[in-house]
């Protein structure tokens, strides 16, 4: 970590143009994104009937698009209301110093962190599951059962529901304790998966620092080494004093790598699917940039069911991953947002269709799977974490072509239920815990879904 | 103003987000001889289509906003003459809301679409914005002598503090006072329910609807039967 970076975004964070909220979202976000769209010719270029499109030339413009919006655009700081904004030399500058690959994790667990590109057979990485809330007791359980999974390579979540039995509440002292507790039992749960060395991003139980301080680079806590700090902006072109605080806890304890993330609304300030695509590359960039990450991605979210296994967000999804995959040599990161819970075979579904366009368009890793949409307790299980990964990288090295075949057959089968979002059934009714297996309606599901993609083309 | 054609272009103005033609078209209204109440149903019929279209990815946020902003013009330039109405037997909406995104919880995007859609409904919104804590949304509520506290939470480990206003409520003596409604990405109906919410919704056009039907006086805070309507 660079501290004169640090030192620099701080000083924008409190001397660059002041906004007040409306104006920046309308006025500068919503204005600047359209503007960008127009100028580039992008306005109708949205192909539902094809969300993996081949369009390098397509691809570019978006990333050019993105580019100038991002430095028109800045990120604004909610403590303070002022815009870190960079120039076009600046941002290009920073965005090339992002590293091209990294390792993570230690022993014979070390995950090599590389740049992929269009079409690329580089293995990708799988980091489960999404920090998804279960419940105490059952923590280590999820984390034992999720570290046993031969492809998958590093842990994130999940979640705990309470520490030492309280309410986890956030910014409170509570999430403080969560922090280093959190470390405790994922190392319990991977030394019982005898994955001693697996590298994790932090900290899955806090959002806000307070879990971070308590929880990374203090002794027995997470690792600045081989570790990996998540930093999730707020969303649409904002950040804040807490994901500053994290840049700042990140160097104070020594560490060096950084998850600079967010996501962007389809539907929200930047419009439709072209909109959200250019928002999705301007905000990449700007994340790298004033994060120092090792790994960026900002993937988009449809507004109207806060999921993106639909066309429209594939489509961007697509679109904006192959512009930042192209036009970088950045470690791209992203995530695919599933609404269905576990024991349905949407949930199958949707994660076929996201890892197969996450492969296909350059990303490096994929963090996931978000069973149920992240929104019911205890609703993941290992075997929807175990499937996605197989055709993550099952998937790596066909063409975008390929991949298209195969995501468009898939898409119909659950497109109509992406607002009603199924629930499934949580993991104590999906799996025998003593054993760590699931049951069979849960396990003939996964392996019906596995042979239809097979039978699509997918080489599992 | 009762022709096609002048509902017409009121319709027209609020979709457009043209706030200087809806309020002007309001001024005309508001010194109409006829009642007011009849483009009010007009408008509020169209920011309910904006609202639902906006839920079902058929509009976007700006557009929502500024149709929003139309319409709070609209409203402000036949308030006078509501008033006046109300006082020979026409009815209006008088509630306040206070609302805000909870203590430790700093998203924003979510309690401001439905503050917009309230604010454009007729409600007064009182925006307490984010991290909000759970004395200063009480206190805020009996200071504007609001009816609703809406509490949006985006994170499971803000969702406590959604409980702890209720509880609070209670432990004051208060439960009567003010209706609770809660919501935000991972508040589900059964957890509202769980905490004695009084009411529910999963987007902002049916937080609308919520609001329209404790409003209505179906209820009283104190009944914590959650009362809660789907998204369409």
């Amino acid at each position: 970590m660079r501290l004169e970076r640090i030192l620099d975004v701080l000083d924008r964070a409190h001397n660059g143009p002041v906004y007040k909220e409306r104006e920046f979202n309308l006025n500068v976000v919503a204005s600047t994104i359209a503007a960008k769209v127009k100028k580039f010719g992008l306005t109708g270029t949205v192909d539902t009937e094809n969300p993996i499109g081949s369009d390098d030339d397509l691809a570019d413009r978006f990333y050019q698009a993105g580019f100038e919006a991002a430095v028109e655009i800045g990120l604004l700081c909610s403590d303070t209301n002022r815009v870190i904004r960079f120039s076009a030399e600046e941002l290009q500058g920073l965005v090339d110093e992002a590293p091209s690959e990294f390792w993570l994790g230690e022993g014979d667990q070390k995950v090599h962190f590389r740049h992929r590109g269009l079409d690329d057979p580089t293995p990708p990485v799988w980091t489960v599951p999404l920090s998804i809330v279960v419940s105490e007791d059952i923590f280590v359980d999820m984390v034992h059962g999720l570290a046993a999974i031969e492809v998958v390579d590093c842990l994130e979540g999940p979640s705990l529901e309470t520490v030492y039995g309280r309410p986890l509440r956030s910014g409170s002292p509570y999430e403080h304790l969560a922090g280093r507790y959190q470390a405790d039992l994922m190392y319990e749960g991977i030394k019982r998966a005898g994955r001693v060395g697996m590298p994790m991003d932090a900290i899955g139980s806090s959002t806000t620092h307070y879990g971070l301080l308590g929880g990374y680079g203090v002794e027995g806590g997470y690792r600045p080494k081989h570790d990996l700090v998540t930093i999730l902006s707020i969303g649409d072109f904002w950040t804040s004093y807490e994901s500053l605080f994290k840049l700042t806890q990140v160097y104070v304890a020594g560490g060096e790598h950084i998850s600079a993330s967010s996501w962007v609304m389809l539907g929200g300030y930047p419009g439709g699917p072209e909109g959200t695509a250019v928002a999705s590359v301007a905000y990449t960039l700007l994340m790298y940039a004033v994060f120092q990450g090792s790994r960026g991605g900002v993937p988009p979210f449809d507004i109207s069911y806060m999921g993106n296994s639909g066309t429209r967000a594939q489509w961007a999804l697509s679109v904006s991953n192959q512009a930042i995959t192209r036009n970088t040599n950045t470690v791209y990161h992203s995530i695919a947002n599933q609404v269905a819970g576990p024991g349905t075979e949407m949930l199958l579904h949707e994660s076929l269709v996201g890892m197969v366009t996450m492969a296909v368009t350059g990303v490096t890793n994929v963090v996931g799977t978000r069973s149920a949409g992240g929104r019911l307790t205890d609703y993941l299980t290992p075997l929807e974490h175990q499937f996605a990964g197989e055709v993550f990288k099952a998937a790596a090295g066909l063409s975008r072509e390929q991949g298209n075949d195969i995501i468009r057959k898939f898409i119909p089968m659950y497109q109509d239920q992406l607002t009603t979002k199924p629930d499934g059934r949580p993991f104590q009714e999906l799996y025998n815990i003593d054993t760590m297996t699931p049951i069979p309606e849960w396990q003939a599901m996964y392996d019906k879904v596995k042979q239809q993609a097979i039978d699509a083309g997918l080489p599992l | 103003m009762s022709s096609p054609d002048e509902y017409e272009s009121l319709r027209q103005a609020i979709l457009d987000g043209d706030e200087e033609a809806a309020a002007a078209i309001g001024h005309e209204v508001a010194k109409a001889a006829e009642n007011p109440l009849g483009a009010v149903e007009v408008a509020s019929e169209v920011i309910r289509e904006v609202g639902d279209k906006f839920g079902t990815g058929e509009l976007f946020l700006p557009e929502m906003v500024l149709a929003a902003e139309a319409m709070q013009a609209f409203m402000a330039a036949v308030a006078a003459r509501l008033e006046a109405d109300a006082e020979g037997g026409a009815s209006q909406k008088h509630h306040k809301v206070v609302i805000g995104t909870v203590q430790g919880d700093i998203h924003s995007i979510g309690k401001n679409i439905v503050a917009t859609m309230l604010g454009a409904s007729g409600y007064e919104i009182v925006d307490l914005g984010v991290n909000m804590g759970p004395m200063d949304a009480i206190e805020a509520a009996e200071k504007s002598g609001a009816s609703f506290i809406g509490l949006s939470a985006l994170m499971t480990t803000s969702m406590p503090y959604q409980k702890e206003v209720i509880d609070l409520l209670d432990e004051l003596n208060q439960r009567d006072d003010f209706f609770v409604l809660v919501g935000g990405g991972p508040v589900t109906r059964g957890y509202a329910d769980d905490i004695n919410a009084n009411g529910w919704a999963p987007d902002a056009a049916a937080a609308v609807r919520l609001v329209d039907r404790l409003a209505s006086g179906e209820t009283t805070p104190s009944d914590t039967t959650l009362v809660y309507v789907e998204g369409e």
